[in-house]
């Protein structure tokens, strides 16, 4: 069974992030890179996928310039057998940055398609821009069924592999086993699984492992524009409320309801 | 008894031995002592040949000679480590060791007279002053091995296990019978048959003696003596690892001589297990046990083996057993034969993290948290730059003459911020220039100790890379743990800035500190300051200042652990009691109104322990910075409301 | 007037998705600001839907689509994007506004991606005009980067086509959604089984073997503040009163008042709650790190001092023995 990971490269979480001079963007001079939180659960459950498959394949899948190898070579480094960059520019045209999540799927899905994978797998969303679009628009370009917010998968048949159940989450704690035949494509939910550390024999084995350049196609027109992008207004820090008891109980009735919105 | 040998010595006497040998019996005696060799060497071996076939030890280097000498003689010749702990027995096993030393020449004279050859002349005056001094020594191992068979079978302590040897006491007698029958031998006026009897008596005693050493506990008479001398030089020292396919402690592959030398030596006295705070609080982990582990992997497995070291069926070398340990080096700092447990318990652990094997929520947790954050709190950066901003420290910029510190406890947690206040307080008092670090990442120190290399060697260069960048010359901070790792841990990868620990600083310039009548205050030892650094005295002239010292039962190099060290502060719920509360009842129960720490974990377990056993009135707790800011300013420490509130 | 909004909701059971409103709140906001009409689609088995879409009749919109089939009746995402792209073929929205639901977030790129579009998704804000200057260029929505440390306005740029938005839970007030009347036009796809993919298992909740406090939304926790063991009781209602889970620090649980795994902490349990409200806890490192994930802490202590303020959110300063009860009783309203 071969199983391709599409991860991103985003901020660290810590990461000061200042706007771009262009005031469209992430100035990304000073940012410190991580493998987005979400994809590493999906790489997490490829690589036991395939260790309670017993055999297989984990292709690890990232586009963008540069930098992203080292995202890959954590892949590799946790455990992927195989890494594919589809390398885009730096910045300006054709970068990640100039692209909607259609056409950054589209790289993806081009990448997807050159393996013939039977399974995609990549986290729900990005911490970065978090639009939770990637893997859903991958399923469609590529024509393969889906499911969203797994948290496990199972091979049915026997392990032959053409068959899947996954557990899925609903809202409020509930869940949902959800049943498709091979080849699909399915997103991640953080949290189903545990994460493995790097190790240094894991380092040391990545370096042997076959890192594949493809170069990106030209980027499409944009179907959503970004505007603007400023710092938030509000700066977090702690309001102190005062007043009698019931006051103070009406007014966090009020933050719970509109602002935590728990209520 | 000693007094009729020192009689003896002033008069000048002599030994009673055969005048002559028949052939018959020198035939027989070169083949018993034929016999005896033989046996000795066939079950020696393959002890010898486990140990040379072992991996070398790539950082191996006799250098300093010196110093390596200076232990020779001090923890084998004075017998310090045997004697300190344990002061009854350890005495006694002194003299019998002396004993041995003393009766070497008279063993040798003893089997030469064998061949005809003796050279001991009781006509002159070194013969019979000889053969008198070692009755005096024959008489105190006679009394001494008497009195360790006694404590062995009789009282049987605890810590010398479960199950007695009965070759302990077999040798024990035949120490016994060599005593006696020398001393028997002095007594005897006739060279005749009486003199040939005890002649045979001691030499069959020695002859079996022999063989019985390799197989048996008493092998450390042999090697502890190479073990003390060949010992790694630093205290908890961890070897690089070398080459592409070295993990730490895995397999019997990985296994090196000195640790198998050192496995060989233990004498299974239990000082070891007897000062560990794991096996003490019902653990898992028995230093001891782990050592004994080895040496039956060397013994069965082998030292090329590649099964794993770790979990093998019934054995005490687990997985469990190597993460309970709080890297304390109770064990290390007792050992008598120069057994160094934290390389071993440390090796175990690499070799299973460097590969990945040692799977654990809370570890796997801390490394993600050290790897992603870069803290080992997992706290955001931000939160660190918003207390710098908040205490309105400055940021060190090149000019000051020292780098504060800050490390993850000082930067994160509430209790270490206070401290690290307390002590920026006590610099600008002192008019000391100081400023911090705009971004800080931990030293690696949880990861050092787990035997994550990986995460270590990362952390490790980049600190390097941040304290060359900001130009820093002398750093001070608050943590024993940073010192010990960023001075030491970090060799591996460059020389860092000089960095002391606060109590080294205060203590300098202890003259300046306010003299406080703070009342009772008891000071903990903690195992990175202590132990790992030789600082008692400092943080003591500090803590004098500020009121009455007050020891616990005990302190200095025997002082307990708090429980936090190894990772452990990170790796979840204990099994057993919890050693930070064994700890906190020994301070509490010295009835100082003040426990001083020097160590913000230290600090942050006591606090922990004293609201589960301190009872309605517990002792403060204070660093000792805070215990020095005290007498600078009539600021309240809101420390007390928050035990309240908490 | 033409309806360029199409509001799509969300059922749940036999009845709603609490978020609908919310997104037809948007949608007819929307409407309202561009000048244009606003119409509301519902999704299922016919019958099933039929009270729903009478319900939604009353509200003011041009029309109520009942989406209706057989195949309809549990959801799945090749249904639904089958079924809402005959239904925006047959009702020419410009703009198609979904709550941002877990189920929206299953289909909506998908269905998104069949028309060349891109759903700008978890959307804060809608902004057809400024104060000063007046009207912008096309609507502007606005959503969150790297978790709320950037805010990003978005535009539409393909003027042709069909703009789908999802609006973020409790951005728009259900509430505000005005009433009015309108008719309900049955609408029934063209749907084969054999285009359905995937095959949908009921929905369980798993048998709690365990606390499991990391997924818990809603925490309220408790410290040494409490004092003793009886007063449990003020903050066991508080949390019954949020729908919370009840957890511990480490003070608490070593006393025994509550299980050992119920414990926040270092040695206990990492929680990420969207609130995490802190009775009576001083904050410790130990307490901190595990609940260092929560989204908005709140924090109740007698203590101005204690550390746990410096994580909050919102601080009160007061005696939990009077707030607690109040809040509790202000909840229940």
């Amino acid at each position: 069974m071969k199983i391709v990971v599409a991860v991103k490269q985003v901020p660290e979480r810590d990461a000061v992030v200042r706007v771009a001079a262009d005031g469209r963007g992430v100035d990304e001079s000073d940012v410190a890179w991580t493998m987005n939180e979400p994809d590493a659960y999906a790489l997490e459950e490829a690589l036991q996928l395939k260790e309670r498959a017993g055999e297989g394949e984990v292709v690890v899948l990232c586009a963008g310039p540069e930098r992203v190898q080292s995202t890959l070579r954590e892949a590799l480094a946790k455990g992927a057998d195989r890494a594919v960059h589809v390398v885009t520019p730096e910045a300006g045209e054709g970068s990640l940055g100039e692209r909607d999540s259609l056409d950054v799927a589209r790289l993806l899905a081009e990448a997807v398609r050159a393996e013939a994978a039977d399974l995609v797998l990549t986290g729900l969303q990005s911490d970065d821009l978090g639009a939770g679009q990637t893997g859903v628009v991958m399923a469609e370009l590529l024509g393969v069924p889906h499911a969203t917010l797994v948290l496990h998968v199972e091979l049915l048949d026997g392990g032959d592999g053409r068959r899947i159940k996954v557990k899925r989450e609903l809202e409020d704690g509930w869940m949902q086993h959800v049943e498709m035949a091979l080849p699909a494509l399915l997103t991640i939910q953080s949290g189903g699984n545990r994460l493995r550390y790097a190790t240094l024999m894991g380092i040391k084995r990545a370096r042997q492992k076959e890192m594949r350049e493809v170069q990106a196609a030209a980027a499409g027109k944009r179907v959503d524009e970004v505007v603007k992008v400023s710092p938030p207004t509000r700066v977090k820090r702690t309001e102190m409320l005062t007043g009698s008891a019931d006051e103070v109980a009406a007014k966090l009735v009020e933050r719970l309801r509109f602002e935590v919105k728990v209520l | 008894m000693i007094a009729g040998a020192v009689g003896m010595l002033r008069v000048g006497i002599e030994l009673a031995e055969p005048l002559s040998f028949s052939v018959t019996e020198r035939l027989l005696l070169m083949a018993l002592i034929a016999a005896s060799l033989g046996v000795f060497a066939w079950r020696s071996w393959p002890i010898a040949s486990n140990i040379l076939h072992s991996k070398k030890d790539a950082d191996f280097s006799l250098r300093p000679v010196g110093r390596r000498a200076w232990k020779f003689f001090w923890e084998v010749l004075c017998q310090s480590k045997v004697i300190r702990q344990r002061p009854l027995p350890g005495l006694a096993h002194a003299f019998v060791f002396w004993g041995f030393l003393a009766f070497a020449l008279v063993t040798l004279n003893h089997l030469a007279v064998g061949f005809g050859h003796g050279f001991l002349q009781y006509s002159g005056s070194f013969g019979p002053f000889y053969v008198g001094f070692a009755g005096i020594w024959a008489v105190l191992v006679a009394v001494s091995i008497s009195g360790l068979f006694v404590r062995r079978f009789v009282v049987r302590p605890k810590w010398l296990g479960k199950r007695v040897s009965v070759e302990s006491g077999v040798i024990a007698g035949l120490i016994f019978v060599l005593m006696v029958s020398y001393l028997a031998a002095l007594f005897v006026g006739d060279k005749g048959f009486a003199a040939r009897g005890l002649w045979w008596v001691h030499t069959l005693s020695l002859l079996v003696f022999l063989p019985l050493i390799p197989r048996t506990k008493h092998l450390h008479l042999l090697l502890s003596p190479l073990t003390v001398f060949l010992k790694r030089p630093q205290f908890s020292q961890i070897p690089k690892l070398e080459g592409d396919e070295d993990f730490g402690l895995f397999a019997g592959r990985d296994v090196t001589q000195i640790i198998a030398l050192q496995a060989y030596s233990c004498v299974e006295c239990g000082r070891c297990a007897e000062h560990c705070p794991a096996t003490t609080t019902g653990k898992v982990l028995n230093p001891k046990k782990i050592v004994l582990e080895m040496r039956s992997y060397l013994n069965t497995a082998g030292p090329g083996s590649e099964e794993p070291l770790l979990d093998r069926p019934g054995s005490a070398m687990s997985m469990e057993a190597a993460f309970e340990c709080t890297t304390c080096g109770a064990c290390e700092f007792q050992c008598p034969v120069g057994v160094q447990h934290l390389s071993i318990l440390i090796g175990l652990r690499r070799g299973a993290v460097n590969t990945g094997a040692w799977e654990d929520r809370y570890g796997t947790k801390l490394f993600l948290a050290l790897e992603k954050q870069g803290n080992a709190l997992g706290m955001s950066s931000i939160e660190r730059d918003k207390f710098i901003a908040k205490q309105e420290f400055p940021i060190f910029d090149g000019s000051q003459e020292y780098c504060l510190w800050l490390g993850c406890m000082g930067s994160y947690d509430p209790k270490g911020r206070e401290i690290v206040s307390d002590f920026a307080r006590v610099m600008q008092a002192l008019g000391v220039q100081f400023g911090v670090l705009k971004k800080e990442k931990c030293t690696g120190d949880p990861a050092r100790r787990l035997g994550n290399d990986l995460l270590f060697g990362d952390l490790a260069a980049q600190g390097l890379k941040t304290f060359a960048a900001a130009k820093v010359t002398k750093i001070v901070t608050i943590c024993p743990h940073c010192v010990r790792t960023i001075a030491t841990d970090w060799l591996e990868y460059g020389v860092a800035p000089e960095i002391e620990h606060h109590s080294d600083f205060m203590a300098r310039h202890a003259h300046l500190l306010p003299k406080q009548d703070g009342g009772s205050i008891v000071y903990h030892d903690p195992c990175y300051l202590g132990r790992y650094r030789d600082v008692y005295d400092e943080p003591r002239a500090v803590v004098a200042a500020a009121g009455e010292l007050v020891e616990a039962e005990r302190h200095h190099e025997r002082s307990f652990c708090c429980g936090a060290g190894g990772g452990q502060a990170f790796l979840g719920e204990e099994s057993g009691e919890r050693v930070s509360h064994v700890r906190a009842k020994e301070l509490i129960a010295t009835g100082a109104q003040t426990i001083g720490t020097a160590c913000p974990f230290c600090n942050s377990m006591f606090r922990d322990a004293l609201g589960a056993v301190g009872g309605e009135n517990p002792p403060q707790l204070l660093d000792i910075a805070q215990l020095v800011a005290r007498g600078l300013a009539p600021r309240a420490l809101s420390s007390d409301a928050e035990e309240k509130s908490g | 007037m033409n309806s360029n909004v199409l509001v799509v909701t969300e059922t749940k059971g036999a009845g709603w998705h609490r978020m609908s409103f919310e997104a037809l709140a948007a949608g007819q906001k929307l409407a309202a600001e561009l000048g244009v009409g606003c119409s509301a689609a519902v999704m299922g088995e016919g019958a099933a839907i039929a009270p729903l879409a009478a319900e939604l009749a009353a509200k003011r919109l041009d029309a109520v689509w009942a989406v209706g089939d057989a195949l309809l009746a549990q959801y799945t995402a090749d249904g639904w994007v089958a079924a809402l792209e005959q239904l925006i073929a047959e009702a020419k929205p410009r703009y198609v506004v979904f709550p941002h639901t877990y189920q929206v977030r299953d289909y909506a790129p998908a269905l998104a991606t069949r028309l060349g579009e891109v759903l700008i998704g978890d959307v804060t804000t809608i902004r057809v005009a400024d104060a000063q200057s007046g009207p912008v260029a096309g609507p502007i929505f606005g959503r969150q980067w790297l978790q709320g440390k950037l805010n990003a306005e978005y535009r539409h740029g393909n003027e042709s086509g069909v703009c789908f938005v999802s609006v973020q839970a409790g951005s728009f007030r259900a509430d505000a959604v005005a009433a009015g009347a309108s008719e309900v036009k049955a609408f029934a796809p063209k749907m084969e089984a054999g285009k359905i993919r995937t095959k949908p298992g009921e929905a369980f909740r798993e048998a709690a073997q365990t606390v499991d406090l990391s997924t818990a939304a809603v925490i309220v926790s408790v410290g040494r503040g409490i004092g003793e063991q009886e007063n449990l009781k003020l903050v066991e209602e508080l949390a019954a009163a949020l729908g919370a889970e009840l957890a511990a620090s480490r003070p608490i649980c070593d006393a025994g008042w509550l299980p050992m795994e119920r414990q926040v902490g270092s040695s206990g349990q990492t929680v990420a709650p969207k609130l995490y409200l802190a009775v009576g806890i001083s904050g410790a490192i130990q307490h901190l790190v595990g609940m260092k994930g929560a989204k908005t802490v709140i924090a109740i202590n007698k203590d101005a001092d204690a550390p746990i303020f410096e994580v909050a959110d919102i601080g009160v300063v007061g005696d939990l023995f009077e707030v607690v009860p109040a809040l509790t009783k202000a909840i229940r309203g």
